[in-house]
């Protein structure tokens, strides 16, 4: 087998290893699985009361966003750690001497953590799927798909962040990828937000000025949020600039890997 | 087997290893000698391309170190050996083993009995965290010593280990070297050196002294630490 995939293998093995992963996985689905007292509430929106399939319907979007959100600290905890900590521990010894290329090394490392965390953040939207489907008898068209979309930020921001840890302190390149995090929120946030139909509804004045270059360039993870949001809703989605958010994360995923690439062949062990 | 060709390391404006051309032959069994901060544990990285030299080049087998085809035979134990501490003896020596393409029944029997030779039997599933140095060391020695290696890299391979795992590692290098296998040695322990290499160099300053064959480096009335001090004290 390619020492990619062992190397891989290993990292899942090693993170699943740790207890403090299994009591993570399980507060979350118990907190996910506590959405559901939600679905059999009363709720009346203008005089109409809603019916349980659409409380689910809206409710299962916005824990989706906060899933998707959440699992951003989960990557960056788990992510940080990788290069001091298996320079610490003798696992950087035990690979690099061997007949394994410095990029084996890294992919299997990046790989492994962020298939872990897909697994972890597909079992908990899976989780909701299943109670809506469970309690109220119907599906949510598109809801596991766009999960997998969201996965392609994971390994955005996993990849960000071993990039920063090769040249800052763990705890300052998660900060850091923090902020990149941060302003690309309120960038892309408050593009949506502008172009929104509620606001051109209820302000039609309030046109929306053409986006700085920055803003059309920095990584769009709000917008692969955005974009998976309007999987499960079948709705429109306002894209700010030409490329695609998906694209734009994948040119920013291959361009800090290369460079991490080619920093850490240079870099003395 | 191993061939450095005017390898120079510079740490910004330090020379740490200055110049130097050397060649083992196979079968060789080598031991570089120096006082602490003379250069050897940088040939040592540098061999196996944990860093990369300045100038100069450096092979193994006519293949040059960094690409990973030269540590496909190739064991090291480090002086201060670490284990995952998550890991036990055997899933360490498991991991070492399928890197270097060994699995199933074969690396299975394999890792068994090196474990048996380095005296770990029996201790082999306990977590390394529980290890004492000494005996982290000898599952150190296992993992270079797993996919018979023809060329083990050996940085004070004795470093905690009591006089009983001294004599123990020094009859499994004799026995390598019986067998033909070569042996870069980097020691402070010259007594060993001197009841076990065939062949040595003094390094002092980043650059290489002498290189020459024990019998040829000592005089009848001199010790292996007197040749040391000559030739690290000299100019001083």
């Amino acid at each position: 087998m390619n020492s990619f995939l062992k190397i891989t293998g290993y990292t899942i093995r090693d993170q699943m290893r740790h207890k403090s992963f299994y009591v993570l996985l399980g507060l979350s689905i118990l907190f996910v699985l506590m959405i559901r007292g939600c679905y059999g509430g009363q709720y009346i929106v203008n005089g109409k009361q809603l019916d349980n399939i659409t409380v689910a319907w809206y409710v299962s979007k916005i824990v989706f966003q906060v899933i998707a959100s959440g699992m951003f600290l989960i990557v960056i905890l788990l992510s940080m750690k990788i290069f001091s900590r298996d320079h610490e521990d003798g696992s950087l010894v035990l690979f690099l001497s061997r007949p394994v290329f410095r990029r084996q090394y890294i992919l299997g490392r990046i790989a492994g953590t962020w298939f872990l965390c897909l697994v972890f953040m597909f079992i908990l939207h899976a989780t909701i799927f299943l109670t809506v489907w469970v309690k109220t008898g119907a599906t949510i068209p598109g809801y596991l798909t766009a999960s997998l979309v969201c996965s392609i930020n994971l390994l955005f921001i996993a990849v960000s962040v071993c990039f920063l840890s090769l040249y800052l302190p763990d705890f300052i390149s998660a900060v850091f990828t923090v902020g990149i995090l941060f302003v690309g929120y309120i960038s892309d946030g408050g593009h949506q937000i502008l172009n929104s139909e509620i606001l051109k509804t209820v302000v039609p004045s309030a046109a929306a000025s053409p986006p700085a270059l920055w803003r059309i360039l920095y990584p769009k993870v709000y917008m692969v949020q955005a974009y998976a949001d309007s999987i499960i809703g079948q709705s429109s989605f306002n894209n700010m600039g030409p490329l695609h958010p998906i694209l734009n994360v994948s040119f920013f995923i291959i361009l800090i890997t290369t460079l991490m690439l080619v920093v850490f062949n240079k870099k003395e062990i | 087997m191993i061939a450095l060709n005017s390898v120079t390391k510079k740490f910004g404006t330090f020379t740490a290893v200055d110049n130097i051309t050397y060649r083992i032959e196979k079968g060789e069994y080598f031991a570089l000698l120096g006082p602490n901060g003379a250069g050897k544990t940088t040939v040592l990285r540098m061999l196996l391309d944990f860093i990369k030299p300045t100038s100069g080049s450096i092979t193994i087998d006519g293949i040059p170190v960094s690409n990973p085809e030269a540590r496909k035979r190739v064991g090291y134990l480090a002086e201060h050996h670490m284990i995952p501490s998550h890991l036990s003896g055997l899933e360490y020596l498991r991991r070492h083993a399928s890197l270097i393409g060994l699995a199933g029944k074969n690396a299975l029997m394999e890792v068994d009995r090196l474990l048996d030779v380095v005296s770990m039997k029996g201790r082999e599933k306990e977590k390394s965290a529980a290890y004492s140095k000494g005996m982290k060391q000898r599952i150190g020695l296992a993992a270079a010593l797993l996919g018979r290696p023809k060329l083990l890299i050996l940085d004070e391979p004795v470093t905690g280990l009591d006089p009983i795992g001294i004599r123990d590692v020094r009859k499994i290098l004799e026995s390598l070297r019986d067998n033909g296998v070569t042996v870069f040695l980097n020691s402070h322990l010259l007594s060993e050196v001197e009841k076990t290499c065939q062949t040595l160099a003094i390094m002092n300053n980043g650059k290489i002294l002498v290189k020459d064959s024990i019998r040829s480096i000592i005089e009848d009335d001199e010790t292996l630490e007197d040749v040391f001090i000559k030739y690290t004290q000299k100019g001083k």
